[in-house]
């Protein structure tokens, strides 16, 4: 009786070993995907508000208005690369590929819709939308995709 | 087997971790920002004669006045501003030649010895839209002279009070029983350029030390903005002599008074929703520093925010 069940017990281990570890793999790794996730979007949302902050001054002076400066796309861009380079390792391409082929749109007046997401802008708003490749190891241990795409997106404007 | 199964498992745990490097994203807050360039966009900005002021003592004519033995030159003004504005360009002395002899609307007169008065010439300039233009000169005498009565016969009379007489008409008459005879220059009619209408000031507030004046502006929370008190006589810009912030204050501001120098301002906070914040500036011109003018610019205060 004794060592039927001891038996049981060791085929029991060795079924269920290989779906406790394919199971946990996953956890691990869609929790990594995430944490990157949250770090791609705050990268976006940083260089959005920075590229808000960056005002024509020669606009304020004739209008007292507030109105983004030509370059702020680029302002956008290089602040993407810059925040987004501390996610480095595990990213599948470097930041500055990334941020240079991100989708960064400026709507200098106001009210004004944005084509891609048809959303309305009441205030001169900075869009960014990045498609951000993450290395997930864990997935391609899976026989998964060994790279992940993240699509995120973010918009600021002076309020 | 378990023992195997968990080693591998936590092996597998450890060799598949991510590192968690945090970007502290205050580290490019010492970067030094672009310099303002300041605009020059203001077409009415000229450059002011120096010495220039507002007149407000008005050439009327010239007054000869005898006293016993002295004899005076002087001038007579009458108290009032034509909107006109003028600058001293020659002081003289007595004999002195000036480059402006001869130039001045009401001549240079002379003393009994035939020497040139003393005084002071002065330049006119009327504003126009091109700027200040010069239109005339007039010199001013100050002047005296003493002369022995070595020739009177007979007891000299009793000394008669001072008696000037001024001729509107800008010439001058010797009181009676003087010996000094008439100046030598003929009287003429007075010319200082006259504008019938005072010109109109006004006062506002720019962002640029010649950016135009502006009824509101909108500026980022936490953002230094130069505010810059500007005044206008007929729409040309004349230079601020003292400003002073009368209003509600921002935040952090530079100073509450001043005179060419901007108030720099911060707001931190930000207004409750619907409310718009003011700045209201006292401020005096060079040209009539004792004329009050008010200057106000509504301010709306904006944060970059994130958009959902």
């Amino acid at each position: 009786m004794m060592r039927d069940e001891g038996g049981t017990a060791a085929v029991t281990t060795l079924v269920m070993l290989p779906l406790l570890l394919i199971v946990l793999v996953g956890v691990l790794e869609l929790g990594a995907l995430r944490a990157v996730a949250y770090r791609a979007t705050a990268a976006a949302d940083l260089a959005t508000i920075v590229a808000v902050g960056d005002q024509d001054q020669a606009e304020l002076v004739r209008t007292g208005m507030l109105r983004l400066a030509p370059d702020a796309a680029d302002t956008a861009r290089e602040y993407f690369a810059r925040n987004l380079s501390a996610s480095t390792p595990v990213l599948a391409a470097s930041a500055e590929t990334i941020a240079a082929s991100a989708d960064v749109a400026t709507f200098p007046t106001a009210p004004s819709f944005d084509p891609r997401t048809g959303a309305r802008y009441d205030r001169p708003t900075v869009r960014l939308i990045a498609a951000v490749p993450v290395r997930t190891p864990g997935f391609a241990a899976l026989l998964l995709p060994g790279v992940t795409t993240l699509t995120i997106r973010s918009a600021s404007s002076p309020r | 087997m378990k023992q195997r199964a968990a080693m591998l498992a936590t092996a597998f745990t450890l060799f598949s971790s991510v590192s968690a490097d945090a970007r502290d994203p205050f580290s490019d807050e010492s970067r030094s920002l672009p310099p303002i360039v300041e605009q020059s966009d203001d077409a009415v900005a000229f450059v002011v004669p120096a010495g220039l002021y507002y007149v407000t003592d008005t050439y009327v004519g010239n007054v000869v006045a005898t006293s016993g033995a002295t004899t005076t030159y002087s001038t007579t003004t009458v108290r009032e501003s034509t909107g006109t504005y003028a600058r001293v360009i020659d002081a003289v002395d007595t004999g002195s030649s000036s480059a402006f002899d001869g130039a001045s609307f009401n001549g240079r007169g002379a003393l009994t010895d035939g020497r040139a008065l003393a005084g002071t010439y002065y330049e006119n300039f009327v504003l126009t839209t091109n700027g200040y233009v010069p239109v005339s000169i007039v010199f001013f005498q100050d002047d005296s002279e003493s002369r022995r009565r070595a020739s009177a016969p007979s007891p000299s009379p009793a000394p008669s009070a001072p008696v000037a007489t001024s001729v509107p008409g800008g010439g001058a008459l010797a009181s009676r029983g003087a010996v000094t005879p008439a100046p030598s220059f003929k009287p003429t009619t007075p010319t200082t350029p006259i504008v019938p209408v005072a010109p109109k000031l006004r006062a506002g507030v720019a962002l640029a030390p010649h950016g135009a004046t502006l009824d509101s502006a909108e500026v980022l929370r936490g953002r230094l903005v130069h505010f810059w008190p500007r005044a206008f006589a007929n729409d040309v810009a004349v230079p601020i002599r003292s400003w002073r912030l009368v209003s509600v204050q921002p935040d952090r501001i530079s100073a509450n008074s001043g005179n060419n120098e901007p108030l720099a301002a911060q707001w931190i906070q930000m207004p409750a929703s619907g409310v718009r914040w003011s700045l209201r500036f006292e401020i005096f011109t060079e040209l009539a520093p004792r004329e009050r003018l008010e200057a106000e610019i509504s301010i709306t205060v904006r944060s970059p925010a994130l958009i959902d």
